[in-house]
């Protein structure tokens, strides 16, 4: 009885072991797994059980952060790393033979907890870089109320929240904050992790919302589906057209309706943020986030499909998390850079 | 016991041929592997961290320890703000855990009755086994919310006037990261102390009582001088273990770049840094000033260590003399 007992328990160790040994190698393991990004990862959630519906294969993703994807991707560790960040050039040579596609199109919200202070306060680019700058501490400044006439606002302390891993949320939000604010662009500049100045830092998007719910006086930049899966207080900021538009479907994709011009597929990323006066109705922190694949792979075909799904079919489950369908233009130069891997 | 009915090492190395020939030098073999495996894994992953962290070294050598930026958009990396952090935080817990576990050794060993020693004993060492990152939720949780609305206004109000209290109050910063490290820290000191605490001789504690000395005046001139090294030792343990923590310390301790000196504001640590970044530096020099901070985490870990154990072997030899 003994024996036979711990035979089958031997079995079952062995039956495991084969099993993580063909998930981990992705030999006889037909899935795709994917890690990055936290902004894409509640679309991922989605799409999971919906491609596995429509035939596809098992997709699995580890929301560790898009610096973290793109370093998984250059390790070849995963079959695909997500991105909010084009990957920098020295990125990029690292990386090898990498395409980056962009494949969903959110935007990075301004978020706040401020005891006493209603939604939907205004700010403007150079006033966020002064907040995150340190330049402005209290709520109450004079730069804040005169955005806001007819708004009582505290003396409560600014307390700005950054994230610390790196994040295409710091790299959408510190690109925008770049071009409207020279100085911030010469002290800060914008890169996935950035050196702020003050204020406190958590990691994930997750961990931002933690940080904000739980401290009076803070202010963080978070991606939109988390602003309203947590019903935070959100800014509305203005833009180039002197608008403040709510952040939301219609203005993110207002944004990305005023690409003048479609990169070379594949290649370097598309910047959203900050777009220009002639599009009134456009959110100024909108950002496409990116699949990041080998060129050439054993499991080419197999991303090829699940990318040419996700820019396609895919794009219809956006809209109920604050994603916006990407445009047509963005599809077809993505489906024709899908087509080139191997 | 009777000689006779021990089996002497020569007629244990009758009971089989089989024995004889294979099963010793296997087991010889066998644990000698194991023995340098663990050695050769220590050289190996000390190895990793100075050649990874080669290219980091030789771009900023020791100017690394004391510069003060981490700024990866312009490829300027150093230390110090991290360096503070853990230190501060650290002998911040250092200092209200040593104490605490010496008024526990004590009342353990001297004060409390039997029934009650070893359930609070057991208790004491429970909390070591709390893991890192659960303490780090009740930071969040439940103590940041009292530090920022009730401790820290009253440490200001009172205080206010040291830079260390001259902060707006928070519920992440160093304080609450210094408080958690004391909760991991206080059961390693206390199991230390007690122990040397225990171990005073009762002729001592006797004579000490013969002389006319009252139960304080026994515990602060007989047990307490006795346990001095090991109340030292058990504290740069538990310095050791607060140095190295990064999970519940960048729960809760704000994680800002920058160091400062008021203690309820925002910091970092080498630990939480690492952490932090480990998985999005930025190829070539970022990951390398990476690895060189955890360079600087093992080398304090190492020393850290070893005088404890220094510390601990002479009190041994000492006692082990007397």
């Amino acid at each position: 009885m003994r024996v036979r007992r711990f035979r089958l328990s031997a079995a079952t160790i062995l039956a495991a072991l084969g099993l993580a040994a063909c998930g981990s190698a992705g030999g006889g393991f037909a899935g795709l797994e994917g890690a990055g990004s936290t902004l894409v990862a509640p679309l991922l959630n989605v799409w999971q059980p919906e491609y596995a519906r429509s035939g596809g294969v098992t997709v699995s993703y580890d929301p560790i952060g898009s610096g973290g994807g793109i370093e998984q991707i250059t390790a070849r560790t995963v079959d695909f790393g997500a991105s909010d960040a084009p990957m920098t050039p020295a990125q990029a040579r690292a990386c090898g033979a990498c395409v980056e596609i962009p494949w969903a199109l959110a935007a990075t919200d301004v978020a706040y907890h401020v005891g006493g202070v209603p939604n939907r306060l205004r700010f403007s680019g150079p006033v966020l870089a002064a907040i995150w700058t340190g330049a402005i501490t209290r709520w109450n400044a004079p730069a804040l109320e005169r955005l806001n006439p007819g708004v009582h606002l505290p003396p409560t302390r600014i307390v700005p929240i950054h994230r610390t891993d790196g994040s295409g949320d710091t790299f959408a939000f510190s690109d925008y904050l770049s071009k409207v604010s020279p100085s911030f662009a010469t002290a800060i500049g914008h890169a996935t992790t950035v050196n702020w100045p003050g204020g406190i830092g958590a990691a994930g998007n997750a961990g931002v919302g933690g940080a904000l719910a739980g401290t009076n006086g803070s202010i963080a930049y978070i991606a939109i589906a988390y602003v309203l899966a947590n019903h935070f207080d959100y800014g509305l900021i203005e833009n180039a057209a002197g608008r403040f538009p709510v952040p939301g479907l219609p203005s993110i994709s207002a944004a990305a309706a005023a690409l003048t011009a479609v990169p070379h597929s594949g290649r370097g990323g598309i910047s959203l943020t900050d777009p220009p006066a002639t599009a009134p109705g456009a959110y100024p922190i909108s950002t496409f986030t990116y699949v990041i694949v080998p060129r050439a792979s054993r499991r080419g075909r197999v991303i090829v499909r699940f990318i040419d799904w996700a820019v396609t079919r895919g794009q219809r489950s956006g809209p109920a998390l604050d994603f916006a369908p990407l445009p047509r233009r963005i599809v077809a130069a993505d489906r024709a850079a899908a087509a080139a891997i191997r | 016991m009777d000689p006779s009915t021990v089996p002497a090492p020569d007629r244990l190395r009758l009971t089989g041929r089989f024995g004889d020939r294979v099963a010793e030098p296997a087991l010889r073999a066998g644990s000698a592997a194991a023995a340098a495996g663990v050695v050769l894994l220590l050289l190996w992953i000390a190895a990793t961290v100075v050649n990874q962290s080669g290219a980091a070294v030789g771009q900023f050598g020791l100017g690394f320890l004391l510069h003060q930026r981490w700024d990866p958009v312009h490829g300027i990396y150093g230390a110090l703000d991290d360096i503070l952090g853990t230190l501060v935080s650290s002998l911040i817990a250092l200092a209200l855990a040593t104490p605490l576990a010496i008024a526990i050794s004590v009342y353990l060993t001297e004060l409390a009755p039997p029934s009650v020693r070893r359930p609070v004993a057991i208790l004491v060492e429970l909390l070591a086994a709390i893991p890192s990152v659960i303490l780090g939720l009740w930071g969040i949780l439940v103590l940041g919310p009292f530090l920022a609305d009730d401790l820290e206004p009253l440490l200001r109000s009172a205080f206010g006037w040291l830079p260390i209290f001259g902060s707006s109050p928070s519920p992440f910063g160093v304080l609450n990261a210094a408080l958690i490290l004391t909760i991991m820290t206080v059961p390693i000191v206390t199991t230390v102390t007690r122990e040397m605490c225990a171990a005073t001789p009762p002729e001592l504690k006797d004579a000490a009582y013969a002389l006319g000395a009252t139960r304080a005046e026994m515990v602060t001139m007989v047990v307490l001088p006795g346990a001095r090294r090991g109340i030292l030792a058990g504290a740069i343990l538990g310095l050791g273990r607060a140095l190295g923590e990064a999970i519940a310390v960048t729960q809760v301790i704000g994680n800002a770049d920058q160091f400062r000196v008021s203690l309820f504001a925002p910091g970092g640590t080498l630990a939480g840094q690492i952490a932090a970044q480990y998985q999005s530096a930025n190829p070539g020099l970022g990951q390398s000033a990476v690895m060189y901070l955890a360079l600087i985490l093992l080398a304090s870990s190492v020393i850290v260590n070893g005088a404890a154990r220094l510390i601990v072997a002479r009190a041994a030899r000492r006692s082990g003399s007397a």
